[in-house]
């Protein structure tokens, strides 16, 4: 639709309603069929505001729709505003990376809290974000941003000479990505100068950071009013292939340490309702490490992993707490216990190790494993594999739900080298 | 230890019924685990039986939705193969896809917009259409195309279709499929022979008797036609038997074969052992087993020695088919072209290039014993005998298609000049617009993989006139409008018109002044809007071809031969398409007919307004040009809608 064009059914439509029209809307912005279907559950109204190709999806089932395109940034945006409003929409909930700073945007003008977008903009930018959690004592690794060749290459020299490392010495890593790309999109590790020529000069400005060492783990929690409703962690076997939910009997162990981190956090960030989804290092003796952190729905399939451990529905979880209204009784009732979880759920992301594939083959001790839930491989049209972006455009996941983290973890390990595709 | 049927079975109805839950707009969430369950059901033995059980319910649970499978009334029979091919996810949904239609054909299950008929005719469909599927054949390219195990699945649907369906109405739509096929007299019978044989095994003592009797007839011209074909299968005991029979018996003998192969333009082998046997000893006879009229009589008179000789190298069991070649070659009096006699006694000698020899030998059945020379000019009469009867095969190549079939109807001598230069020097030479294109220096063209079950003219021109016509093309390419107005007369020879005029503007592809465009096809072509002048030779005409929902599928060349009232007196186009399947449907009810409304053998025809509809580009002659406006604008809106709702949904009108 075009902007002049919404202008008139604006102005039509916000002559016949309040904006305090009760009940009110709540608006999913970015396409996700769990969370509609989520929504759809909980009986809420809400609209969708989505890329404008699903506009006719959205129309043949009757999914209240506005097509928005997140990427064009003008003095039209205020339209989005407008437009909601006058549809009598309260609460945006943002579902990709890139509807963070527009949920927050809307966000701050429902509520008429300036401040909230602002945050939300700290959420997209991973050197604002790191600098923001030092400033608030969290601890992080060496950053600095990058411009250009010369600041990654200075960057490398000076972290390894920090680290007291000489001529012949192997360098120790530094991670570049992308400021405001979801997840692993774009990110780089760099071991010696000459893989700097890698980087095209597109993708600046980077985030540049010192290598952490230790366990890599996600926390999703949920908060409300400021406060951490319920907190889940999620246990990497190899980030982005493979990750279970909860956390090994180990790593709960520090549970304790890591409520308290990701409070920390939450209070730092001033972030109030919605879902988080930081990423730290743990070392052997317990040294927690803030790697960043996301505020929408996270990657590896961790919503429904959550679902099968806990028996609870996630998306509604998110849609819940990203409301004001939503009471203590019912976060009450909906949460469950954090250590009272039906089993283990993993999941491994499957991406052809080869450049050409024909076929699929799937190995019946995998499918007759107990562990084994099912997975949606199917064979691929013969052909060229594209190249992994981030972690995702996986071609198929298998999922798997057990009692022993253990074995869990084993069999992630042991089928992340099978090669599926062939 | 495997898991159970009985285990995946609960699992797919647990998806399936997790999918019935799901609300409408979610389901693609749900359908991926149904694919998986039935993917390792259809892998199954008994599978397909557990599945079936649940087609009634596939349809409203919502397996097929927002797919391209959501509306059993928009399938089509011939994509089936294609997604059966496709391997993974097609293959799954268009086996469950089929279960739903059986569902419905069988009465299991009801559906609000196809019918009990309407599903069994379209598995009938698909069932004729994937023959080689059902009964696979062990044919050398069948081995090296299909190296996955999806053949297996589709053989296995195949297999459990026809055993719920009746075999009757099978039965019924082969003939069907095989009297449409053969109407059109195409050069190439394997599909032919392959229906004929399919049908052949699935009649029973159930089978109607009509059915049985029409069968017999095609069944009878491939195995022998006559009492003494029929009684001494087996040709060398004919052969003898022929030695010991009397001139009158020969002479029934012949009658009898030469009207089957009219009739059906089938050719049986003891055809050629006959014909060979009569060239030797009874040349007198041959008349009588080509069945030949008195032009053709006249024409075998006044070359005996060379239809001999031809007979001699190029007529054998395993060419049999070029016995009909021969005789509408002598009805049509090619042979009275002065090149033409010269240009086949050279083929018989012919040096040939090792490597078109190879591509001949392939192409033609193994062990017997044929040189690739009597390969090359059996394949050359049948060109000059069938004109009509060339076709692309698999090919993209519908304009050598075009050429070679146009050339054999007015320039054999021409044709006859290329077929040597392609086959013994590898090249053929064309001049365009001054400066000379040779195909050896070129390379790509639409076919470089050329599929090459294809006559053998065609197998040995169709690569050379392929890359010629993609050159010429290409030079012309920047000139602003559509190439074919300067390409076809260069290539296809002074007879195509110099007038040309296109529905779309090749640049932007914008339909510009399509009235214009309708009037002035009518009137040049038109017998009442033309000033009655007559379609002299055949005109290469580009059209749109659309499918059965009348969307457009690209564009495609053929070639009008004449235009001429039909049996109701409606002035029709008769037209050469040299896909040889002339009768699809086109959608928005026009569909082309191959037999019944004056058709000759290889020809379809279409009323003249339903055609212009699908027509883009024509060739004309200025200087007889009759008056367009006189045409009615009652014609020329119908024109207007019915393209406008077809092809022109793709196109901006302007």
């Amino acid at each position: 639709m075009e902007l002049d064009q919404m202008e008139v059914n604006t102005s039509v439509e916000q002559s016949e309603k309040k904006p305090e029209t009760k009940p009110y809307l709540t608006a999913l912005i970015g396409w996700s069929l769990q969370a509609i279907e989520a929504a759809a559950r909980m009986e809420r109204p809400f609209v969708v505001v989505g890329p404008p190709e699903f506009e006719s999806y959205a129309e043949k089932h009757d999914i209240r729709f506005v097509g928005w395109d997140f990427n064009k940034l003008n003095e039209g945006s205020d339209q989005l505003y407008k437009k909601l409003n006058a549809l009598g929409v309260e609460v945006a909930v943002p579902l990709y990376e890139e509807c963070v700073e527009w949920a927050g945007a809307l966000n701050a003008r429902f509520r008429e809290e300036p401040r909230i977008f602002n945050r939300s903009l700290l959420l997209r930018d991973k050197g604002m974000m790191k600098r923001k959690a030092q400033i608030a004592g969290i601890k992080v690794g060496v950053f600095e941003e990058a411009h250009n060749k010369e600041d990654i290459e200075r960057f490398l020299r000076r972290v390894n000479e920090a680290l007291l490392k000489i001529d012949g010495d192997v360098l120790d890593p530094i991670h570049v990505k992308p400021l405001d790309k979801a997840g692993s999109v774009g990110h780089l590790a760099i071991r010696t100068v000459d893989e700097i020529d890698q980087i095209n000069d597109t993708d600046f400005p980077l985030l540049m950071e010192s290598h952490l060492d230790g366990q890599e783990f996600s926390v999703e929690a949920f908060i409300h009013k400021g406060k951490v409703q319920f907190l889940n962690i999620t246990e990497y076997v190899r980030l982005g292939y493979s990750n279970f939910v909860p956390a090994s009997p180990s790593l709960r162990e520090k549970r304790p340490l890591i409520e308290e981190a990701v409070q920390q956090l939450v209070d730092a960030f001033e972030i109030e309702y919605g879902v988080i989804h930081p990423e730290y290092f743990i070392t052997p003796n317990g040294t927690l490490h803030f790697g960043e952190v996301a505020a929408r729905v996270p990657g590896g399939h961790i919503f429904e992993l959550i679902e099968r451990a806990y028996g609870f529905s996630a998306y509604e979880a998110q849609i819940l707490c990203s409301d004001p209204n939503t009471t203590p009784e019912e976060l009450e009732l909906f949460f469950p216990n954090p250590y009272d979880y039906q089993g283990f759920a993993g999941c491994l992301m499957v991406h052809p190790q080869r450049e050409y594939v024909k076929d699929l083959e799937v190995p019946e001790e995998l499918e007759n494993h107990s562990y084994f839930e099912k997975h949606d491989l199917f064979t691929p049209a013969q052909g060229k594999v594209a190249e992994r972006i981030g972690f995702g455009n996986h071609y198929g996941t298998i999922f798997f739900f057990g009692e022993d983290s253990e074995e869990m973890r084993h069999l992630l390990k042991e089928y992340e080298q099978y090669d599926f595709y062939v | 230890m495997p898991q159970s049927t009985g285990v995946i079975v609960e699992r797919f109805e647990k998806a399936l019924n997790d999918l019935d839950q799901a609300q409408p707009f979610v389901k693609s969430k749900y359908q991926t685990d149904v694919y998986q369950e039935a993917n390792r059901l259809i892998e199954m033995e008994d599978g397909l039986e557990h599945l079936y059980k649940h087609a009634n319910q596939f349809e409203q649970s919502g397996v097929f939705q927002d797919g391209p499978w959501e509306s059993a009334d928009k399938l089509q029979p011939p994509l089936v193969a294609g997604s059966l091919k496709a391997k993974g996810l097609p293959t799954i949904i268009e086996v469950l896809s089929e279960l739903r239609m059986l569902a419905i054909a069988k009465g299991d299950a009801t559906n609000p917009t196809v019918s009990k008929e309407m599903a069994e005719e379209f598995l009938n469909e698909v069932m004729v259409l994937n023959l080689d599927i059902l009964f696979p054949d062990a044919s050398e390219s069948s081995r090296v195309e299909d190296d996955s195990g999806n053949s297996e699945k589709a053989q296995k649907l195949f297999q459990f279709l026809i055993s719920h369906l009746s075999s009757k109405a099978l039965v019924r739509t082969l003939i069907s499929e095989i009297e449409r096929l053969t109407a059109q007299r195409p050069i190439m019978i394997k599909r032919i022979v392959s229906m004929i044989q399919t049908a052949k095994q699935m009649t029973n003592a159930d089978s109607e008797p009509e059915d049985q009797e029409q069968l017999q007839t095609y069944i009878a011209a491939l195995e022998g036609p006559s009492p003494l074909s029929h009684k001494y299968k087996d040709l060398h005991t004919y052969r003898s038997q022929l030695k010991d029979m009397e001139r009158n018996d020969l002479i029934s003998e012949s009658v009898s074969l030469a009207k089957s192969m009219r009739t059906t333009g089938l050719v049986a082998p003891h055809h050629a052992t006959l014909i060979r046997f009569l060239s030797k000893r009874m040349p007198g006879l041959l008349t009588y087993a080509l069945g030949l009229n008195s032009k053709g009589l006249a024409n075998l008179e006044e070359n005996d020695e060379l239809v001999r000789q031809m007979i001699k190298a190029a007529i054998f069991p395993a060419t049999r088919q070029a016995i009909y070649g021969l005789a509408l070659m002598l009805e049509r009096g090619v042979l009275s072209h002065s090149p033409v006699a010269p240009g086949l006694r050279r083929l018989i000698e012919l040096d040939i290039r090792p490597e078109v020899r190879k591509d001949l030998y392939q192409a033609s059945q193994a062990g017997e014993g044929l040189t690739a020379n009597s390969i090359l000019v059996a394949g050359t009469i049948q060109v000059l005998g069938q004109p009509l009867g060339v076709g692309q095969g698999f090919n993209p190549t519908c304009q050598a298609a075009r050429g070679i079939s146009l050339w054999a109807q007015h320039a054999p001598g021409f044709l006859l000049e290329i077929i040597p230069r392609a086959a013994r020097d590898g090249d053929i030479d064309f001049t365009f617009e001054g400066q000379a294109i040779n195909s050896q220096h070129l390379s790509g063209g639409l076919a470089p993989n050329l599929h090459t079950e294809l006559d053998p003219v065609s197998l040995v021109l169709v690569p050379h006139l392929d890359r010629i016509y993609s050159e010429m093309m290409s030079r012309v390419a920047l000139r602003g409008d559509d190439g074919h107005r300067w390409v076809n007369p260069a290539f296809y020879g002074n007879w195509v018109q110099k007038g040309f005029n296109s529905a779309f503007d090749p640049l932007t592809g914008y339909v510009l002044d399509y009235p214009g465009f309708v009037k002035l096809f009518y009137a040049t072509h038109h017998p009442e809007y033309n000033d009655d002048y007559e379609l002299i030779y055949p005109n290469p005409v580009g059209i749109f071809i659309t499918n059965v929902h009348g969307k457009l599928l690209g564009l495609h060349a053929i070639s009008i031969t004449r235009i001429a009232e039909g049996p109701d007196g409606e002035y029709r186009v008769f037209f050469y398409n040299p896909n040889n399947d002339g009768s699809q449907n086109w959608g928005q009810s026009i569909e082309p007919s191959v037999q019944g409304n004056g058709e000759e053998e290889g020809e379809s025809s279409l009323p003249f307004d339903e055609f212009t509809s699908r027509l883009y580009a024509f060739h004309y002659n200025p200087y007889e040009q009759g008056d367009a406006y006189a045409v009615d604008t009652a014609i020329v809106n119908k024109i207007l809608t019915l393209a406008k709702e077809s092809w022109g949904k793709d196109y901006t009108w302007v």
